[in-house]
């Protein structure tokens, strides 16, 4: 091992002469405390290093020593449920060792817990030949997850020996005979985190991430291995849609980022997310999550180290045949990490400020998103989505973070001040918002629910659209200039809006909508809509289709809240719909279509 | 486009404007005289003569077409006589339009 010494210290930056023999992107302990560092820059035997710790009172002249290794994190059971920061050290184990509810700086501490058995079962017999990311066997590692241990990237062989039992991480597990001699191997992995494991080949995705999220849904669905951006100002609802999705996602794993951002609102997650049970498996939701925490009070360098901890961890999960979604809130401010490392490597800055690499760094992590086929002899598929906030300064999203996102990003759902301001929420704008998956995943859905999915998502779009419109001619006229057919339209768009988009995270029966229920929702305001536009047509008023559906309207808006095991009751709002509408005709006059 | 006038009312009433050669149309309730006066707004009739008596039993009619430019309603006693409601929304339109009565 080469010691080098200390020759300045800025910020997280530390630079370190005699360090020939070290390796860009090599791990460092810094000084005599022992900080965590990564080499990010060498020129001749001179490192500069970003230090994943506080570097105060580190000096000139005391020792780094490198350790060879790049940054990497651990990948075995024992990490569901977990918190960890950015450089995935166990955040509660942290707290217990060091006493202390802060970061202690140059403490060791192994991510995953050493002496804790996993009840294994071998799924393959001595003899098998077995390549890397061959599963060997599993362990149940909550009720919901089971974790299975493969092959490591690299191996091949036949197994020798293995058999089932109780195991600690690093107890031998199966023994693999390789063209290089007997290898014993142990239920963990370790990969580094800024290379994407390797992959047999990437599929197009088609089939839709079901969040329970009305608007992300039904407007801008996700695909499962897709990727989305969710930019918005302060307090737009970055947050809580990234939560929800979180809690509610039909997927099979869930890894929360949070980057930069408030403590307590890790703290929320913790607290809220244990007593959630997961609509798909009836378990708590925490049984599928892992955190890894680096909120705005712990060092910079461990937030632009966090997002790939993340992203590698989930992929190890897709790698088993998984769904996985990531969430990384925000990405903003691991691009601010970014430009502090860089201004202070006093690199020449691009776009305000930011490296000239920010978009090529946003478009690898975003690429490691994705639907699967993984390594292993048998197909197994496995995905990845990709879920970021964005915070532009200023809402303003001509920024570089957000148009370098949405350059990879194939969703875009932006999050709008004045519509929060209103308490609309989610506050997704459905004029400006967009998903490029649309069309498939409608065509998706429609075929699982048997009917045209597409046909009504267009038509409700086309209404909003509409609806903007004639808003403008309202605002210079009056709604008087409006034939009534449109001033039909407006009710039934704002019915779109506060009916169905709006939906309150915070309600326990709105904070989630199944497929089922939202075809339901939005059927019923489209046949409201039809049946309306038929009784004009037959010679009734606005003013009296609006007076005979009052009651009508009032069921419809407060439809969200119906359970989804008493979906009949919104069956039964058409039903009802159509006989006020024939109330109506027959008041006006006009008893049938006769 | 000039517009058309069109006079709806009870045979007996309106029969006489037909030989000034306006369109006439004869109607005696409710329903028959809605659909008429709507289907003339359709076809862009400017101007309504309607017998005040028939104008009674269809208000909402009446308020639907009062909030627009066109057709113009106007209402006109019957054989029988006035009822006066025809004066009475002269003067109110009036009263609208200029701030005060000053018929
Ligand atoms: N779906 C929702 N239902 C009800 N309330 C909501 C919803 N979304 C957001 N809110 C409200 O808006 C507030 C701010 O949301 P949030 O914290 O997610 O904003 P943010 O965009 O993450 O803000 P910041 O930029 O400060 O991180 C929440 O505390 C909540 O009161
Ligand atoms: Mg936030």
């Amino acid at each position: 091992m080469s010691k080098g010494t200390i020759v300045s210290v800025s910020g997280p930056l530390v630079t370190a002469s005699g360090m020939e023999s070290a390796n860009i992107q090599d791990i460092c302990r810094v000084g005599r405390l022992g900080l965590i560092g990564e080499i990010i820059e060498m020129r001749d035997d001179v490192a500069s290093i970003q230090v994943y710790e506080e570097t105060s009172m580190v000096g000139p002249g005391e020792d780094v020593e490198t350790t060879g290794e790049a940054l990497s994190v651990e990948l075995a059971p024992g990490m569901i449920s977990q918190m960890f920061d950015g450089i995935q050290r166990p955040l509660d184990e942290f707290m217990e060792m060091t006493n202390s509810n802060f970061l202690e700086r140059g403490m060791t501490i192994a991510p995953l817990n050493r002496d804790k058995k996993w009840e294994f079962t071998a799924e393959v017999e001595a003899g098998t030949e077995v390549s890397a990311g061959d599963i060997v066997g599993t362990v149940q590692e909550t009720n919901v997850i089971e974790h299975r241990i493969m092959v490591p990237f690299g191996m091949k062989g036949k197994i020798k020996s293995i058999s089932n039992g109780t195991f600690t991480i690093e107890e031998p597990l199966y023994v693999l005979e390789t063209e290089n001699g007997d290898k014993e191997l142990t239920m963990m992995q370790k990969w580094p985190v800024r290379r994407g494991r390797p992959i047999k080949t990437k599929l197009n995705p088609e089939e839709p991430l079901i969040t329970g999220q009305r608007v992300i849904d039904t407007l801008f669905p996700v695909a499962k291995g897709g990727a989305a951006a969710v930019p918005g100002p302060f307090g737009a609802g970055k947050t809580v849609v990234q939560h929800q999705i979180a809690k509610w996602a039909d997927v099979d794993l869930v890894v929360y980022v949070g980057c930069g951002e408030r403590g307590n609102e890790m703290t929320d997650v913790i607290n809220e997310f244990p007593e959630l049970i997961d609509p798909n498996t009836g378990e708590s939701i925490m049984a599928r999550t892992i955190l890894i925490a680096n909120t705005s009070n712990m060092p910079v360098a461990a937030r632009e180290a966090s997002i790939y901890t993340g992203i590698t961890i989930a992929e190890y999960f897709r790698d088993m045949g998984y769904s996985v979604a990531i969430m990384a809130d925000s990405t903003s401010r691991w691009a601010e990490a970014l430009r502090e490392m860089s201004g202070r490597l006093e690199e020449m800055p691009g776009d305000e400020g930011y490296p000239a690499y920010l978009g090529s760094r946003l478009a690898e992590y975003y690429e490691r998103a994705g639907k699967v086929v993984t390594l292993g002899s048998t197909e197994r598929l496995g995905s990845i989505t990709a879920i970021g906030a964005v915070s532009p300064p200023g809402g303003d999203t001509s920024e570089p973070v957000t148009q370098n996102t949405l350059r990879v990003a194939k969703v875009f759902w932006g999050l709008d001040s004045s519509l929060a301001q209103r308490r609309h929420f989610p506050s997704i704008n459905w004029l400006n918002s967009y998903s490029l998956y649309s069309n498939d995943m409608n065509k998706y859905v429609g075929k699982k629910l048997d009917v045209d999915w597409d046909g009504m998502v267009t038509h409700a779009k086309a209404l909003l659209q509409d609806e903007s419109e004639l808003q403008e001619i309202v605002r210079l006229v009056g709604v008087e200039s409006l034939s009534e057919k449109d001033r039909l339209k407006l009710v039934v768009a704002r019915m779109l809006r506060e009916d169905y988009l709006q939906q309150n995270a915070f309600d326990d029966v709105d904070t989630y909508t199944s497929r089922n229920k939202q075809y339901e929702m939005m059927q019923t305001i489209l046949y409201f809509e039809e049946q309306s536009i038929r009784a004009m047509d037959l010679g009734s008023y606005y003013d009296e289709i609006i007076e005979g559906t009052e009651d009508i309207r009032e069921r419809i808006g407060r439809m969200k809240y119906i359970s989804e095991e008493e979906l009949v009751k919104i069956q039964e709002i058409r039903t009802k719909t159509k006989s006020d509408i024939q109330t109506v005709l027959e008041k006006g006059g006009v008893e049938s279509d006769a | 486009m000039p517009s058309k006038i069109g006079v709806v009312g009870d045979k007996d009433s309106v029969l006489a404007f037909k030989m000034i050669g306006f369109s006439v149309f004869f109607a005696s309730e409710a329903k028959e005289t809605r659909r008429i006066i709507d289907n003339l707004a359709d076809k862009n009739y400017g101007v309504i003569y309607l017998t005040e008596q028939l104008a009674e039993m269809i208000p909402e009619t009446i308020k639907r077409y009062d909030a627009k430019m066109k057709p113009a309603i106007i209402l006109i006693p019957n054989h029988a006589g006035s009822r006066g409601i025809g004066k009475k929304r002269v003067q109110e339109n009036v009263e609208k339009a200029v701030g005060q009565n000053i018929l």
